[in-house]
């Protein structure tokens, strides 16, 4: 009996020491992080899916590039099809059966939703999950940390913009009916009360409306000069093209989802020229208003770098370099850099107060910017809060409109 | 080989001692399951459970009374938005909310049933679909509902207790599913069952020996809309996050699928379908992990078609499989069970 | 009044691709007695194709045009034919489930060539320019759309009416054993009535194409157009045409003066009145099953 107790008790020791001397992070060891991450690859958000993609080519590239103090990152992506019973039972199996050190971006809303409370209950760092949802730091936790700008803030300032520097007096908006549409309704809304103005039309799109007849006559009648348009880029696309059929032309104004001006030309066949767009990243205000940048052929480094050493180098033939590709990149820098300020000795703990360190890092976004946790506070973890505008011209090429604006948050429940 | 020579031996609960032992060890089995697995499969039990649930319901419906219906998601999304907001509005206990929500789900059933009485095959599927998408639209306008923007679920305390992780959670939903397919099994014996099935195969004949048509069909609606409803309560706590967009047409389709991919006007082969497909539905996504063949995928795809497509593989999977079981099976996969079973009683005959 | 004006044309444009849709639909219905749920992809595949001719082999569009009509003709042959008449001991509810596994089969090869980037397709004609007659909007592609459909139905009934061929798909849908002892190639004419109906239903998604084409770009117009066959009465052409137009105005005036957000399930609730009042629909004859 004493000599079984004593070798369970041996064992447990080396166990143990052996743990010591080992990482005994979850999802770490002498060579490899192992990070998370969903986005639809299939079904009808499969669009969004090449954000997941970018980040697989960025981390390769890091890879290529001696990885982090040694250790390389190992990128585990899933197709959840936007379905958040789907993104729940993906990151249950790889946080259990693989152990993820922590997740990075994951595409939209509800899927994000879905795992949130999972992620949060274990303590698990989740980098920028990639919509503009008011969720992600409203209440701020400890462990969220947001990079993408809230739509709610792309609505303030394309609103503020229409009504001071275009002098629009009727401004109208047409959102999709989910979360993302109905921030911008919010945001809208928060701005016009302000100046003691109305929206003179809000109207509703279903993310299947394939017929945008009706929505054009809604805008028509209230005989709006700017319309804002919280919808899908498909959805745009048939606003503005029913709108011509229509003659019926004011200035539209679009969000980030939107700014990707290649693709939008293409898919309005050059219907999308003066058409205003927020903007967080990709093309950069170098401080010259005015100035002409293209997104094929990037002028600035960082993005050139990416483009020859990140999407040349590791995007399959068929992936197209372009908005949602690179936004895969720029959500996950903030965790490359912390991680990489984290040096060899990386626990959960040190990444997050790492990240709470990250003070206006620049990488392809804007400024992002966290602070130490305070439940009361928003701004803790909202990381980018500024965007520009940019204008579409010929052959997709962006005219910077205006500087990085930073916006006010608006709590829920004004 | 099933011979019955008296009527109660029809209606017995448990029709053999093989059968008495076989139930025994499913109860047994599915009581260990959870310790033995890992949690990710607890929750792909949960998962799998509620689709059962709905299934076996919905097989009321179109396996027994042979009614067709493309709107079941519908009745799941009035079960899982009723019970959130009667524990957070109303401040129900969870138990009675879920089957306060079940109910509410079967009166609907029940008003639903009454335009199908005069609606049969196609027009009955246009009909109900119809009733699916447009419950949704209306809960997406009801903002005590979360509207649009979704819906939290609160805590769930049954009988005292706090359910929080996914195995706690499972001895909640394992033996509601148990119950609902005994109860489904037991009904099917009854006087209720025994109608509906002689209004599936003549309706005019069933009028005539007095078979209430009017009854007996919105109440296969009914019924089938309550397993739907309590299986949403269910689903409404497997995610915790609810949002009308979840309850989509897909999700109908899906489990009519299941339904008639057990087997219709079964029991059990309706519980084999949802478990194939909710389970492929889940676990397809990992088709490109599978050592070599995902390889070769991966290099078809780069060949003939498109890498940034390739997960769309597993559409080309689940629908290959689909044909594959209803061409050579009418019956399902009970079909195959039932053909495997003669093959061996009868063997080598 | 003008907006009624408006509302009412704009209903009939959108009422044209539902027709077509609901067209190849009822043509399947009658021959195969099933609600056919690939009607849909049946039209994406070679919508994707002639893109693909187009775009990455360089033909004019009128060829890649025919060409997808071609492909469309030997796809709808080819699912009869491999899958639907190998079902063994076919009923119906079976069948719908074959369709909806030919469906998602077909979608995600599509989506696994061409990926989820939205793209437009090259067209002769602009989709958002438009012609004014006494102060209301035509889109010119709408027109084109409306042009087609009226004479694809025209043909379809010149077809069914005066060719021998029409004749014997119409004496098939009637009563196909008859058919057979009249010596009738049944099964043939079942296999060539899915070509036509996947013919049918390409030419509404080539006309939808040139707005954007994406895999799930058919699947609001099978509804509704599936929608319109059955108020219509499943079983009759002119019936699917006439409800298919009733679906698209109901749509636009509900939009407009009711709510926009109810607009596209609008359609399903006047079925659903519809049906109660005449259960068969407003045009097919409503038989009562025997015993």
């Amino acid at each position: 009996m004493k000599k079984t107790l004593l070798a369970a008790l041996i064992g447990m020791t080396v166990m143990f020491g052996f743990n010591a001397a080992g990482y005994c992070e979850v999802g770490v060891t002498d060579t490899e992080i192992h990070i998370g991450q969903w986005g639809p690859q299939t079904g009808p958000a499969a669009a969004w899916g090449a954000v997941a993609r970018g980040t697989d080519a960025y981390f390769k590239w890091i890879n290529a590039n001696g990885g982090i103090h040694g250790r390389k990152l190992v990128h585990h992506f899933f197709d959840d099809a936007y379905n958040p019973a789907k993104t729940k039972a993906g990151v249950k199996q790889l946080q259990e059966q693989t152990g993820i050190f922590a997740w990075v971006s994951g595409v939209g809303t509800a899927p994000g939703l879905a795992v949130k409370e999972y992620l949060l209950e274990r303590k698990i760092p989740w980098v920028g999950p990639s919509s503009g949802s008011r969720h992600w730091v409203d209440p701020p936790e400890k462990t969220i940390f947001n990079v993408y700008p809230l739509y709610l803030g792309d609505a303030q300032i394309l609103t503020e913009y229409a009504i001071t520097k275009l002098g629009k007096k009727k401004i109208a908006i047409v959102y999709q009916n989910d979360d993302y549409g109905r921030q911008g309704l919010e945001g809208a809304e928060f701005v016009m009360k302000e100046k003691g103005m109305a929206l003179v039309a809000s109207v509703p799109a279903a993310v299947t409306d394939t017929d945008m007849k009706p929505h054009v006559m809604k805008l028509k009648q209230s005989e709006a000069d700017a319309v804002l348009l919280f919808v899908t880029p498909g959805g745009v696309a048939r606003l503005i093209g029913t709108g011509k059929a229509m003659q019926f032309e004011p200035q539209w104004l679009s969000t980030t989802t939107c700014g990707d001006f290649p693709l939008m030309m293409a898919i309005t066949k050059g219907l999308y020229k003066g058409v205003i767009s927020a903007s967080f990243g990709m093309g950069q205000p170098t401080g010259n208003i005015g100035e002409l940048q293209s997104s094929d052929a990037p002028a600035l480094d960082l993005l050139a770098t990416y483009k020859e050493e990140v999407y040349d180098k590791y995007a399959s033939k068929d992936e197209r370099w372009g908005y949602t590709f690179s936004t895969g990149i720029g959500l996950s820098e903030p965790l490359v850099e912390a991680l990489k300020r984290c040096g060899r000795d990386l626990t959960r703990e040190k990444l997050v107060q790492e990240l709470e360190g990250l003070k206006d890092f620049k990488g392809l976004m804007g400024r992002i910017t966290y602070a130490p946790f305070d439940p009361e506070d928003p701004m803790c973890r909202i990381g980018q809060n500024e965007i520009y505008l940019q204008e579409c011209m010929d052959g997709g090429q962006s005219k910077i409109l205006t500087d990085w604006q930073e916006t006010e948050y608006i709590p829920s429940g004004e | 080989m099933d011979m019955k020579r008296a009527y109660y031996e029809d209606v017995r609960f448990f029709s053999s001692g093989a059968v008495v032992f076989w139930f025994a060890a499913l109860i047994i089995a599915l009581g260990i399951y959870p310790f033995v697995f890992k949690n990710y499969y607890v929750y792909v039990a949960n998962y799998v459970a509620i689709n059962i649930m709905v299934v076996v319901g919905l097989n009321l419906l179109v396996g027994y009374t042979g009614q067709i219906s493309l709107g079941h998601a519908g009745f799941f999304a009035v079960g899982a938005y009723g019970t959130i907001a009667l524990m957070t509005q109303a401040h129900f206990p969870f138990l009675a909310a879920l089957i306060s929500a079940g109910f509410i789900a079967a009166i609907l059933g029940f008003l639903l049933g009454l335009p199908a009485l005069r609606l049969e095959g196609p027009y009955l599927a246009i009909a109900t679909l119809g009733f699916g998408v447009t419950i949704t639209q209306i809960i997406g306008k009801i903002d005590l509902l979360g509207g649009r923007q979704g819906l939290h679920a609160p805590d769930l305390i049954v009988l005292g207790r706090h359910l929080n992780t996914d195995r706690e959670f499972y001895f909640l939903v394992v033996p509601i599913t148990v119950l609902l397919v005994l109860f489904a099994r037991n009904l099917t014996k009854t006087k209720v069952g025994r109608a509906f099935v002689a209004i599936r195969d003549a309706e005019i004949a069933a009028e005539t020996i007095g078979v209430n048509l009017v009854m007996y069909k919105t109440l296969a609606f009914a019924i089938s809309a309550f397993y739907a409803g309590v299986a949403g309560g269910l689903y409404a706590f497997v995610l915790r996050f609810i949002d009308p967009e979840l309850f989509g047409l897909f999700m109908s389709i899906m489990f009519l699928t299941m339904a008639v991919v057990g087997g219709l006007g079964s029991v059990m082969g309706p519980v084999a379908g949802a478990m194939l497909l909710s389970w492929l539905d889940l676990e397809l996504r990992n088709i490109l992990s599978v050592p070599y063949l995902g390889q070769w995928l991966r290099q078809l795809s780069e060949q003939y078609f498109s890498l940034t497509g390739v997960s769309n593989i597993q559409f080309i999977v689940f629908g290959g499989i689909l044909i594959f079981i209803m061409i050579f099976e009418p019956l399902g996969l009970y079909g195959f069970w039932i053909r495997t079973k003669k093959y061996w009683k009868t063997w080598p005959f | 009044m003008i907006d009624l004006m408006q509302m009412i044309i704009s209903g009939i444009a959108v009422g044209s691709s539902y027709a077509l849709m609901g067209l190849g639909m009822v043509l399947i219905y009658k021959s195969s007695a099933v609600p056919n749920f690939v009607q849909g992809e049946m039209a994406l595949l070679p919508v994707f194709i002639a893109y693909m001719i187009i775009d990455t082999y360089g033909y004019p569009v009128h060829v890649a045009f025919a060409g997808a009509l071609a492909f469309a003709v030997l796809l709808g042959c080819f699912l009869e034919f491999a899958i639907v008449r190998r079902a063994k001991e076919p009923n119906v509810i079976g069948l719908i489930i074959i369709t909806i596994g030919m469906e998602m089969a077909l979608l995600g090869l599509v989506s696994w060539k061409f990926g989820a980037d939205q793209r437009t397709m090259p067209f002769p004609i602009s989709s958002y320019d438009s012609v004014m007659v006494g102060g209301l909007y035509i889109s010119t592609l709408d027109l084109l759309t409306l042009t087609v459909a009226l004479v694809l139905m025209t043909g379809l009934f010149l077809f069914f009416r005066f060719t021998k061929f029409g004749v014997a798909m119409k004496a098939t849908q009637q009563n196909e054993a008859v058919a057979r002892l009249m010596g009738i190639r049944t099964r043939r004419v079942k296999m060539m009535t899915w070509g036509i109906s996947a013919m049918v239903g390409t030419v509404a998604g080539l006309l939808i194409a040139p707005t954007i084409i994406e895999p799930y770009m058919m699947w609001d117009p099978l509804l509704k157009g599936f929608a319109g066959a059955v108020v219509g009465g499943m079983t009759s052409l002119p019936g699917a045409v006439f409800g298919a137009y009733i679906v698209g105005i109901i749509e636009h005036l509900f939009g407009g003066y009711v709510s926009i957000e109810f607009k596209s399930v609008v359609a399903f609730a006047v079925i659903v009145i519809v049906l109660c009042v005449k259960p068969s629909g407003l045009f097919a004859r409503h038989y009562v099953k025997k015993v």
